[in-house]
Formats: structure tokens, sequence, C-alpha cells
């Protein structure tokens, strides 16, 4: 694969880690994180906390205020079958969003998702 | 648990006490120095100074929350259940859900926590501080406001000296704690 391909990788959340192809979205969920509070934010990086810690809601507004939110994708690569989730959590404030981490996990971590 | 004294955002004696007290102790330690042998009555000196500094800057504060921390403890033993609370720069807020009660300890007059039920509180609301125009809209202080006993009541969630973007994380953080406490107030005032 040619360097300038695996350099544009970087930029390109939806390539494939292994192959560098563009990957497909399969699903998507959105979750509430009833422990993290506004202010009382903590980081985590592990995916047994996400597995534990989140709960699926349908749309953003079932999120109570000051409460985070976190978004599931889970991305499938056409060319090789390499599967990768894309963590992003962030607290709803009205109709923004404050980023707070994003995650990838492409080594199989996350692909039992939460329910 | 509710009290009817009248609110008072302000102790006099007890700010007068906080800026004049190091003042005093200051000059005593200067004038005490002078009337000792030199090394000695510059050491004196230096820990007058210092020792005011020291109120001013960092003790006066730890007392502030020292006292407040008692108020509270004081609070709950007497039945009061804190469910949330906010910690300003010139009051702490304790909204208590079961008892449909508010609690305020204002920062120049820690000794007293003025309970009242929470449907007392009108005019809850939250100010963004929203200003300018165009590139320039921003904001540079966060709060919620509230009236109770007549008067206004400002906890600021996020306060600065320069102003921030509308979508900037400090200010949407200030927002939603903004927006969480001004949820908690409205909701202990229903459950009465």
């Amino acid at each position: 694969m040619g360097l300038f391909r695996r350099m544009r990788h970087i930029f390109h959340e939806d390539w494939c880690s292994e192959c560098l192809a563009e990957m497909e979205l399969t699903r998507k969920q959105l979750y509430a994180m009833p422990e993290q509070r506004v202010g009382h934010y903590i980081s985590h990086e592990d995916a047994e906390y996400y597995q534990k810690a989140l709960v699926p809601v349908r749309k953003k507004a079932e999120i109570p205020t000051g409460t985070y939110a976190c978004g599931l994708i889970e991305y499938r690569c056409p060319a090789c079958g390499h599967r990768a989730v894309k963590v992003s959590v962030f607290l709803p404030v009205r109709e923004e969003e404050k980023v707070e981490q994003v995650l990838y996990f492409d080594h199989g971590e996350m692909l039992t998702w939460p329910n | 648990m509710e009290t009817s004294e009248k609110l008072q955002k302000i102790n006099f004696l007890y700010l007068l006490l906080n800026i004049v007290a190091p003042v005093v102790f200051m000059i005593g330690m200067t004038v005490l120095g002078l009337a000792l042998p030199q090394q000695i009555g510059v050491f004196f000196s230096i820990v007058g100074f210092g020792g005011a500094m020291l109120w001013w800057c960092f003790l006066g504060h730890k007392f502030y929350e020292k006292t407040r921390g008692a108020q509270i403890r004081k609070l709950e033993e007497s039945g009061f259940v804190p469910n949330h609370t906010f910690n300003a720069d010139g009051c702490t807020l304790i909204v208590d859900l079961v008892n449909a009660q508010v609690a305020l300890i204002f920062r120049w007059n820690p000794g007293k926590a003025y309970v009242r039920p929470a449907s007392a509180l009108s005019n809850v609301r939250v100010d963004d501080g929203r200003g300018g125009a165009g590139f320039l809209e921003g904001s540079s202080r966060v709060s919620f406001l509230f009236t109770v006993d007549g008067m206004n009541i400002r906890v600021n969630t996020f306060t600065s000296n320069k102003r921030w973007r509308m979508d900037s994380d400090y200010i949407l953080t200030g927002i939603s704690k903004a927006d969480t406490m001004v949820e908690a107030l409205t909701a202990a005032g229903a459950n009465k």
C-alpha cells in the first residue's frame, strides 16, 4: 500500500486499519451515560467500562439534562472483513454537543454492544 | 427545618474582619519587629506580611469552605436531603427534592444557612450572557437566577475575563450546569 494512502488514512476514521480500504457503516446507536454528570466527568478508555455503563436511548431528547451521552458506530471493511467500533462521548447541551472523548476499538473489544 | 430569618447576602462584621484582621496582624507584627533586634524584627515583619497575604489569598477561602461544610452537616442532621449542591463563587445552593426545600449559604455570610420552600422561588431562569454580534458574539458569564423573598440571586456557573464563543467548551459546560440546576429547582418547586 502506498505511503501517500497510509498518510491519508490518518485523516479518515472510516478507513480500514488493516488494508486501508474505505469501510462501510453497519450499525449505530445512541446511549446515555447516567454515571457521568456535567462537571464530574471521568475519562475511561477500557471497552469493559462502556459495556457496563451505557443505557440505550432512541433519541437525544431522552437523555436527562447534564448527563453525558455516547454514540457507537460500527464499521466493516468490505475488502478484508475487518470490523471497528467508534465510541464518541459527548455532553448534549441544548442543540449543541460538547465532545469529550473519541475512541476507536478495532481489535474486537466492542463488537457486542450493551442493550 | 425552614428558616424565617431575613436573607442577608453579606454579614458586614464578617467581611470587615476578613479585611481588617489581617491588616491589624500585619501592623502588629511590624511594630513588634521594630521593638526587637534587627534580624528577629525583620523576621516578624515578614511573618506579619506573609500571614496577611496567606489569609487573603488562601486561608480566608479555606475557612469559608470549612464553615460551609459544617453548615451542610448541620442541615443533613436536621433531615435536609442534599440532592443537588452547587458551589459558586458567591454562594452555595443546595436543593432537597424530597422535602421540596432549597438552602442558601453565602460567601460573605457563611455562619447562616437560609432554608426556604422551593415553591417560594420565582423567576428561575438561565442567563447565558450572550452578547456582541456576528463573529464577536460570545459570553464571559453563564449563570442561573431566581428571586426569593423579593431578593434577586445570581449564581454563576462560569465566569471569565474574556469573551468566549457560544459553542466553546467552557460556555457549553456552564450552560449545561445552569440548565441542570434550573431543572432541579423547578422539579423541587413542583414537588410540593
